[in-house]
């Protein structure tokens, strides 16, 4: 065992492995994408021993690969972000009726905020639809100890379970001891039983609607009694009640994932002002909810008993708050129960121990106002106002790369619309940065593969306008095919353009069927999107190198204007995967200031200097190139009227030695 | 506890500048947790690492510096510190590099926004509201330029938040902890990096 810094996910994947895990699928999607990453890398290190990883084509084909392995009583992991588990759903809540053999869990990342996500959907909801126990993190090493709970929980019950790790759980790092090396567990003799139980009809989903409500209530149970599950329900008592005075009841305070670790932050930070200020904290009691379905009833009602009062803490749904009204109403107690419902906490958002900090003043003082601590708390609030800087700030949006093949794709079907009346659609992926400006060029995005039969959906109602639906290459294998076979059949006037940049590159550079190459080091043969288009039945398909501008624009002009389904293939690999060129440099004396280069592409590596005055510049000042963002591509020199822009001369770039290390 | 935010824009090297603190508050036995932003904030937009020590041993659950905590900003960038400000303590420190980098909207607008005026105004704003914080600007592309690669102004901004003094971390716990984290064959220029940011912050006084 050796200590190291481990990200969440990076935890989370050694554990399943110490678990014995055998088979790992899942598509990538921020925050989870590091869980199937790391497993890959220890295998490739030869330190997890047994194990099978991939990205699978989406998370439906990897939820269903994970099924068929745990039929066989493998230890199986399934991962994905939370909206990843909308595809798998289908999948889901099927196999929790047919029910597992081999441990299987599916680690669901959830987003509040959301940072990276188009939606603030919450698992814990989610898992209670499909009747699937899940467990909640509050930290890194909270989310390594339920991974392996969550294996003996899943064989225990032969149920799916779900581990819902946050953003800020599965981002953060802490120092952890870890196994050097793992071996997956053997598959219980035999393997694969065959029996009536793996068929999924009407009467069996009726006898297994009954055992899932059974194992439902056995489980609440042992989330109270069962060291293994209870330990995820913390309680913990603090403050004292001034000698003398009548006996307060405590204040109660419930709370689950990272909103656990704020709450707990918050309470010390306000002991210790209270410690210094020389008074006491009133009496309190605190209850990590951290299996949040199904909710530990019992546990809640005896947590509560003698409190008048609760407040819940915890982002995205009311899904505690929830439990608790019920534990309340079904025990018939005198507990108001403050949350999300009346306000009392965010309804929205990510959390943190400053908000918590002035929710349970707020809270302390709707109760106790004349408490002695109030007046330290109010002084620590005002400790907490924030610093602020005047000065206008530009904004930082992300941007496409400097060097971003995608930025010509678009720049190309632009110039071939000209003026057309056009519908945009975008997609999952890099490429929805599109929508910024100069380029203006993502009109809709939706959720994954949406694009193209979006785009249909606008042929069909606003016949006149021209529709482009713009797909990645991962997006393309992963959910776009049945929409382009939509198009073809239904005879939808629609031009689909395929930004092939070799990689899945949003979330950190996966390979795909596009790419052939996997996760246990097979280069397969990849999967030709352009035969996949032409098998599919799409007539008109061209084939375009996005940074030769007039090639592009050409291949753009000649799909959109024909009349049904068509296609361009932008290829060009990701600036990630391709080594840089050497930079282009503005010639400052031919520079005119006119702008065209920065406002046709907006490009991050080209600057305008408003002071240098150039000779052709009158007083306008003049573009100039960042050689440190600057990757080469050239796609600027062409746009500039004036023949300022060129390829540096045969200069060496120094960039690529020390810039990995810079950015790692 | 000590809470510090590293903010800076997406690909200057946050990330590893906090692993390496917490390489070295590990190697001092603190417990220490870190968060870093992933995802689309990458590509080119404002970012933060926050790093939080218990220094004097105490509980550590939350991996987030809160806003109105930090001890230690270092900013990789002007702007960026501004945007951080709110996370700063009323006793804490800013560091910050001098050299902006601009972003796309500000070449659309044809107007730069001026990391001078945004080092004047933090100033100014650390002066009515927080007489207790401090604030060093340092002029990073000097250390940069000394070294020959702007690829360590994460290390040449830690160093330099070290060398200006008040945080207990030394330049040598800093030293050591490149060492453990970095890739072999960039060890020396970091290093080299940290002196010369040391050197120019003694010079300075």
């Amino acid at each position: 065992m050796t200590e190291k810094l481990l990200m969440g996910n990076e935890a989370f994947a050694h554990a399943a492995l110490e678990a014995g895990v055998r088979v790992v699928a899942g598509y990538p999607g921020t925050p989870s994408s590091e869980v199937v990453e790391t497993i890959a890398r220890l295998r490739a290190q030869g330190r997890a021993h047994g194990v099978s990883v991939e990205w699978s084509t989406n998370e439906k084909a990897a939820l269903e690969l994970v099924a068929g392995a745990a039929y066989c009583g493998a230890r199986a992991l399934f991962t994905c972000k939370q909206v990843g588990l909308n595809v798998a759903s289908d999948a889901l809540l099927s196999l929790n009726y047919v029910g597992v053999r081999g441990g299987t869990v599916l680690l669901v990342a959830d987003d509040p905020g959301p940072i990276s996500s188009q939606t603030e959907q919450d698992t814990r909801r989610f898992a209670a639809f499909a009747k699937v126990p899940v467990l909640d993190p509050a930290t890194v090493e909270q989310g390594f100890a339920m991974m392996g709970a969550a294996f003996e929980l899943s064989e225990r019950y032969g149920t799916p379970v779900i581990l819902r790790p946050t953003t800020r759980v599965c981002h953060a790092s802490a120092f952890l001891d870890v196994a050097e090396e793992t071996w997956a567990r053997e598959l219980p003799e035999g393997g694969f039983q065959k029996g009536p139980r793996w068929v999924i009809f009407p009467k069996r989903a009726f006898e297994a609607h009954g055992e899932i409500n059974d194992r439902l209530r056995a489980m609440a149970s042992d989330y109270g009694s069962d060291p293994l599950l209870s330990q995820f329900n913390e309680r913990v008592a603090g403050g004292v009640a001034p000698e003398g005075a009548p006996m307060r009841p405590p204040f109660a305070i419930a709370a689950g994932g990272v909103s656990a670790a704020y709450v707990r932050e918050a309470l010390a930070l306000i002991e210790r002002e209270a410690a210094a200020a020389g008074v006491a904290v009133p009496p309190y009691r605190f209850l990590q909810v951290g299996t949040a379905y199904p909710f530990p009833e019992q546990t809640v009602a005896r947590f509560l008993e003698g409190a008048p009062d609760v407040i819940v803490f915890e982002e995205l749904d009311s899904v505690i708050e929830d439990g608790v009204l019920q534990a309340v109403g079904r025990a018939g107690l005198a507990v108001r129960v403050h949350g999300k419902h009346d306000g009392s906490t965010l309804d929205r958002g990510e959390s943190s121990t400053r908000q918590v900090v002035f929710d349970l003043a707020r809270y302390f003082r709707s109760a106790d106002n004349d408490h002695p601590v109030m007046p330290v708390l109010e002084a620590a609030i005002g400790r907490l106002e924030l610093l602020h800087c005047d000065e206008p700030l530009p904004p930082r949006p992300p941007v496409l790369c400097a060097g971003c093949p995608h930025r010509g794709s678009f720049y190309a079907v632009k110039r071939a619309l000209g003026k057309r009346d056009a519908v945009l659609c975008g997609d999952i992926g890099c490429y929805t940065l599109g929508n910024a400006a100069p380029l203006d060029a993502v009109d809709t995005c939706l959720c994954m593969g949406a694009g193209i039969t979006m785009a249909q959906g606008f042929a069909v109602a606003e016949p006149g306008k021209k529709c482009v639906a713009f797909v990645g290459d991962s997006t393309f294998f992963a959910s776009a095919m049945t929409g382009i076979a939509n198009a073809v059949y239904n005879g939808h006037d629609i031009t689909v353009c395929l930004l092939d940049n070799a990689t899945t590159a949003m979330t950190g550079g996966q390979q795909h069927p596009g790419t052939g190459l996997t996760l246990m080091g097979q280069q397969r043969r990849p999967i030709d999107a352009e035969a996949v288009l032409r098998a599919l039945g799409v007539e008109r398909i061209l084939r375009a190198d996005p940074f030769d501008a007039a090639q592009a624009e050409a291949a753009a002009r000649e799909a959109i204007g024909f009349e049904g389904p068509s296609a361009v293939v932008f290829a060009a690999p990701c600036i990630q995967l391709a080594p840089p060129k050497p930079p282009v440099a503005i010639d400052g004396e031919a520079c005119t200031g006119c702008k065209r280069c920065i406002s046709s592409i907006g490009c991050p590596a080209i600057g305008f200097d408003a002071a240098a005055a150039g000779p052709a510049s009158k007083g306008r000042g003049t573009a100039f190139v960042d050689e440190a963002l600057c990757y080469g591509c050239g796609l600027c020199a062409p746009l500039c009227p004036f023949g300022a822009i060129q390829p540096a001369p045969g200069a060496a770039s120094g960039k690529g030695a020390g810039q990995e290390e810079a950015d790692a | 506890m000590l809470n510090v935010l590293l903010a800076g824009v997406g690909g200057q090297g946050t990330v590893l500048a906090a692993k390496v603190l917490a390489s070295a508050a590990q190697s001092k036995r603190w417990a220490v947790r870190t968060a870093e932003t992933i995802g689309m904030a990458q590509r080119g937009g404002s970012v933060v690492s926050h790093v939080r020590m218990a220094s004097q041993g105490e509980e550590l659950y939350a991996s987030l510096v809160t806003p109105g905590t930090a001890d230690l900003i270092v900013a990789f960038e002007p702007g960026e510190a501004a945007r951080a400000l709110p996370y700063l303590s009323r006793s804490g420190t800013v560091v910050t590099a001098r050299t902006t980098v601009q972003p796309v909207t500000a070449a659309l607008a044809g107007a730069p926004y001026d990391g001078a005026a945004v080092i004047g105004a933090l100033r100014s704003a650390l002066a009515d509201q927080a007489p207790a914080a401090r604030l060093v600007a340092v002029d990073d592309a000097a250390v940069t330029t000394a070294v020959g690669t702007s690829r360590v102004l994460n290390m040449a901004l830690l160093g330099a938040a070290l060398a200006t003094g008040g945080f207990p971390l030394a330049l040598d716990d800093l030293r050591e902890a490149v060492r453990a984290c970095v890739k072999p064959q960039f060890v020396a220029l970091n290093l080299a990096a940290i002196d010369e940011a040391a050197r120019q912050a003694a010079a300075l006084g």
